[in-house]
């Protein structure tokens, strides 16, 4: 792969609430990759997923990153996702009142027009959902309800990889996809993210626990600690990390615990993301 | 005296004594008297403390109710906008009987003008009429009482079931280089043993009509009746709106009042309900919009006298450009009503820095054994819904209006008549777009009265 990378992250340095989180992290993601970013509660991998979105809060103080050639940091976040950034939330959150459908549509016509399409009308676009819907297995009745009310766990992260089938975005962060899923639901929500899988997108995975990479197989994984990538490797390492644990990682030699880390190292914001 | 009261007077005076029992008639001129001894309300009243009603005392009044005695011409009025609903349409206060469509009228329901009504059946409004207490606290029940002459009379007979709602609509005319004009309509509703109706009640102005429209509205639950209420305010900006409901209910008794203020003007709306006996429960709702420089007060009382009522309440305020809100909630608990239930919110969106809410419950408890609660929020839409929308790729100013008409729609989701609720949203959406509502047509064209 000669071509230049979709995505370049370099030397990112950002706060969270005021909290030094990231502290250089270096990245690239060509078109067609799948990568895996690994590491223990506050290592910063949700701050790494806020900042690619430009949540506010989250702010770059040193470093750029790179989308498509174009500089994302000044692009607002309703302009990243129109020109196909895209985040499956941790927790994604539940709005009262506003209908499933009526805001799919409402997104998908934003990127439509962004990108110089012509508007989905309802009819066509009731044809997409189905068809998209039958992916991630959810009943036609969840659409006329309001975003995420009263969805279950599961039910609410199938919202999210429906959102990104609809989406079609050409990066896809997914945020602790698999945290609260049982084995079914991690099934359905793999599956719907390995359909997306294809050579003109790239795919960056963040997950503290290596289960979910057994059904989304990464082209690289990163382990994360203390705001930097201390690890790359290809997907043995994910299992490497599961059998020796997140200390083998942030120890010098000994396995000393998370806390133990903390008191020798106070300086470093832990931060309150995970 | 003030120079709204003083036109009123004046008016008043030179006004065609109409025949009426002489007990209506006393009671008018009491009321009357009242009004004149108290003065308008004043900021200095604990219940005026955040809405001034020196606009309305500077009032010079041209002419109160409508334009011409004569009944308007048939061929004016509107096309009845319900779906086979009974409706009866006010100008300026008075029954417009060629507009309005009284033949549709569910069986065991009688919608009767009190103009007609006081001439010709008065015996139906013995004991019920004007026999409101609030005569004497600091509202303008007294003033409007002293003026009544029309408006509707609703009586539904016992084990009625009125499946559609009985829709009245009151219109204010007259354009904008008008004198002010003062209409005074009064509803009375009596509810007989578990009857059951739903009414709905809008309030417009034809053009620019300026000056003060003042509602009373008296209802009467029997026991286990249920009355389901919704009203749209949506007079212009030059028009002073009050509106004064008064409910009482007896045993088992249900009333559900459901109110949107979308008008520009000055509003001032008090709701009191009183649960007087044993089951009864009500259910009171409101959303106020306010644009431009409205000013939109609620003012609500429930009464708990009796042992085992309910109450819920929630009122919902969205404030945008320099629109002042005012909510009060005053919950009275009686030293009898125990395992009484009495809940009230009222969440509140400003949408700008120069809009204002005053937001108060009141709550007076003298009973023991009571669930009491109330909150009120101030505060802007939720953050992180915002940036979930915004993260999918809709616009801030898109995602800001939709978040922002969830929370009005939420309102709406209340209104039992599907007809009704898809009215009142299409409603609300236009309010918020920002968009200009269209005018409806004028009901009267004749030459403007000269005198």
């Amino acid at each position: 792969m000669t071509e230049a990378p979709l995505v370049s992250i370099r030397n990112l340095h950002a706060t969270a609430g005021g909290t030094p989180i990231l502290a250089g992290i270096n990245l690239e993601l060509r078109a067609g990759e799948v990568h895996a970013v690994m590491g223990p509660n506050g290592s910063g991998k949700s701050t790494l997923s806020n900042v690619l979105v430009g949540k506010p809060g989250y702010e770059i103080t040193e470093g750029e990153i790179e989308f498509r050639g174009k500089n994302l940091a000044a692009m607002d976040p309703e302009i990243r996702a129109r020109e196909g950034v895209f985040l499956a939330f941790q927790y994604p959150v539940e709005i009262p009142g506003v209908a499933n459908n009526y805001f799919l549509r409402a997104a998908v016509n934003a990127i439509r027009a962004h990108n110089g399409e012509e508007e989905l009308d309802a009819i066509d676009f009731i044809t997409l959902l189905r068809e998209k819907m039958k992916l991630v297995e959810m009943p036609e009745e969840m659409m006329s309800r309001a975003i995420n009310e009263g969805f279950s766990g599961g039910e609410k992260k199938r919202n999210e990889i429906l959102q990104m089938l609809l989406l079609e975005p050409a990066f896809c962060i997914l945020d602790e996809t698999d945290s609260g899923l049982d084995i079914d639901a991690l099934r359905v929500v793999a599956n719907g993210v390995n359909q997306m899988r294809s050579p003109e997108r790239a795919m960056l995975v963040i997950t503290h626990y290596q289960r979910l990479l057994d059904h989304i197989v990464p082209d690289r994984v990163h382990v994360l600690s203390k705001g930097r990538i201390v690890r790359s490797g290809g997907k043995e390492l994910a299992l490497e990390l599961e059998e020796k644990g997140y200390g083998w990682i942030e120890g010098d030699a000994d396995e000393g615990s998370a806390s133990d880390q903390r008191a020798r190292v106070p300086s470093e914001g832990e931060g309150s993301t995970s | 005296m003030s120079q709204a009261l003083e036109s009123l007077m004046r008016l008043s005076a030179e006004a065609v004594p109409i025949a009426i029992p002489e007990w209506i008639l006393q009671r008018r001129s009491e009321a009357l008297g009242i009004a004149l001894d108290q003065g308008l309300p004043t900021r200095q009243l604990e219940e005026w403390k955040n809405t001034s009603l020196e606009r309305l005392d500077a009032m010079a009044f041209a002419r109160v109710g409508p334009v011409s005695t004569a009944e308007p011409a048939g061929g004016d009025a509107p096309a009845p906008t319900g779906s086979g609903a009974a409706e009866l349409v006010f100008v300026d206060g008075h029954l417009d009987s060629a507009a309005s469509s009284l033949e549709r009228l569910p069986e065991g329901v009688r919608a009767l003008s009190l103009a007609t009504t006081m001439r010709e059946e008065p015996a139906l409004l013995e004991g019920r009429l004007a026999r409101l207490p609030e005569l004497k606290s600091p509202t303008l029940v007294a003033l409007q009482t002293g003026f009544m002459d029309d408006g509707a009379v609703i009586v539904i007979d016992p084990d009625t079931r009125a499946a559609e709602p009985i829709r009245m609509r009151f219109v204010s005319t007259g354009e904008g280089g008008d004198l002010p004009s003062a209409t005074f309509p009064r509803l009375l509703v009596i509810a007989g043993r578990q009857s059951e109706a739903r009414l709905f009640q809008e309030f417009t102005s034809a053009g620019n009509a300026k000056g003060l429209t003042a509602f009373v509205a008296e209802l009467y639950l029997a026991p286990g009746a249920r009355i389901d209420a919704t009203t749209l305010q949506a007079e212009s900006a030059s028009r002073i709106h009050y509106t004064h409901s008064h409910a009482h209910l007896e045993g088992d008794a249900r009333f559900d009042s459901t109110i949107f203020t979308l008008g520009r003007g000055l509003v001032r709306s008090e709701l009191e309900v009183v649960l007087g006996e044993p089951g009864a429960e009500t259910h009171m709702r409101g959303l106020f919009l306010g644009r431009e420089a409205a000013h939109v007060d609620h003012f609500t009382t429930v009464d708990h006298v009796e042992a085992n009522c309910t109450s819920h309440e929630e009122y919902r305020g969205v404030l945008a450009d320099r629109s002042h809100g005012v909510f009060r909630g005053r919950v009275i608990v009686r030293p009898g009503a125990q395992k009484t239930e009495a809940r009230q919110s009222n969440p509140n969106l400003l949408l700008d820095e120069r809009a204002r809410i005053n937001t108060k419950p009141q709550l007076e408890i003298y009973a023991d054994d009571v669930k009491a609660s109330h909150g009120s929020t101030i505060g802007q839409l939720d953050a992180e819904a915002l940036f979930f929308l915004r993260a999918r790729g809709i616009g801030k100013a898109e995602a800001r209006r939709v978040l922002t008409r969830a929370f009005a729609h939420g309102i709406v989701d209340r209104v039992a008549d599907e007809d009704l609720a898809r009215e009142i949203r299409t409603r609300i959406d236009i309010a918020l777009a920002g968009l200009e509502e269209k005018p409806l047509p004028p009901l009267i064209t004749a030459e403007e009265d000269p005198s």
